[in-house]
């Protein structure tokens, strides 16, 4: 069974807990602005490898807008954007779905609704941008119907 | 209109249960009109990518009924044409640009409803499954979008609108 597969089954595990109304992970859950500081260094990392790749100034933008974004919020400061040089496609598809990743799996442990909202905004920007960049690239954009949650595919 | 109808089937949901319910029936109805969008509208390597998003759109409803069964709640209905027409007049008779207009509208609202469930659903843990279904709906969004030549492609905050 791939890693993505079982992923998402572990998806579906923890809705089932859920429903029994049992969840251990939110007896501590973490501060919101902590979460969100995880997914800021996360997107800057990110930012910075889609900055170094050629044509994808619009996605760069809207990167570094997430990040400011989240320095706010969680109470990081101002943000500085990290160099791309060297960064390629593949590298920026990758961290780019461990992103979409990243900012699923925060979901539950956010208690803001307001916060859950932005993250799902920002989960779905994420994903267009994967679809964007093999589009651009002349790749299938969508290979998978849950965003590489059941397949996970870089290119 | 399908934005506006797609946003009353959320809007009138008053638990999780009537959430997943909203949801998996637009998902069943987004599966009928990227096949009827296939089947008419749309031709070559748009119709091709219209099943294969059809395709995607049926296994969205299948997490969504998965959702429900979690919940006890058993899945009596499911969509038809007649759903697809009240959500989507005139798709079938549509010509190419208007079919990926009502497209893109239908997979932008989905999202606005997604994200509702993100402010609402008392059970947390699910919005995983919410969110995934909602990702790809916006690289659907992506194609429809460069299909219809609007740019950009990304928004950096995706609400669907």
């Amino acid at each position: 069974m791939s890693l993505s597969r079982r992923r998402f089954l572990g998806v579906a595990a923890g809705v089932l807990l859920a429903g029994c109304g049992r969840d251990a992970a939110r007896e501590q859950p973490p501060a919101d602005a902590e979460v969100l500081a995880g997914l800021l260094r996360r997107e800057l990392d990110t930012g910075a490898a889609v900055a170094g790749v050629g044509g994808a100034a619009s996605i760069a933008r809207q990167d570094r807008l997430h990040a400011e974004r989240l320095a706010e919020l969680s109470g990081s400061g101002t943000v500085a954007p990290r160099s791309g040089a060297g960064a390629d496609l593949a590298e920026a598809l990758e961290l780019k779905q461990q992103g979409v990743f990243a900012y699923v799996a925060a979901l539950p442990r956010l208690a803001d609704p307001d916060r859950r909202v932005l993250a799902m905004q920002i989960a779905a920007s994420e994903a267009e941008h994967l679809a964007a960049l093999r589009l651009a690239a002349g790749d299938e954009p969508v290979p998978d119907a849950f965003a590489g949650f059941t397949e996970a595919p870089a290119r | 209109m399908t934005a506006e109808r797609v946003r009353e089937l959320f809007d009138a949901a008053r638990s999780d249960a009537g959430f997943f319910q909203a949801a998996l029936h637009v998902e069943q109805v987004a599966a009928l009109a990227y096949a009827a969008a296939a089947e008419g509208p749309l031709s070559g390597r748009e119709r091709a990518q219209a099943l294969r998003f059809a395709g995607h759109e049926r296994r969205h409803a299948a997490a969504f009924e998965t959702m429900l069964f979690a919940l006890t709640v058993p899945v009596r209905e499911r969509a038809d044409g007649d759903d697809l027409d009240a959500l989507l007049p005139g798709l079938r008779r549509a010509g190419r640009r208007e079919a990926l207009r009502q497209l893109a509208e239908l997979e932008g609202a989905a999202i606005e409803g997604h994200q509702l469930m993100g402010r609402r659903l008392a059970a947390l843990d699910s919005l995983r499954t919410v969110a995934a279904v909602m990702a790809g709906g916006a690289q659907h969004l992506v194609v429809l979008r460069d299909a219809l030549g609007r740019t950009p492609l990304t928004h950096a905050y995706e609400t669907g609108h």
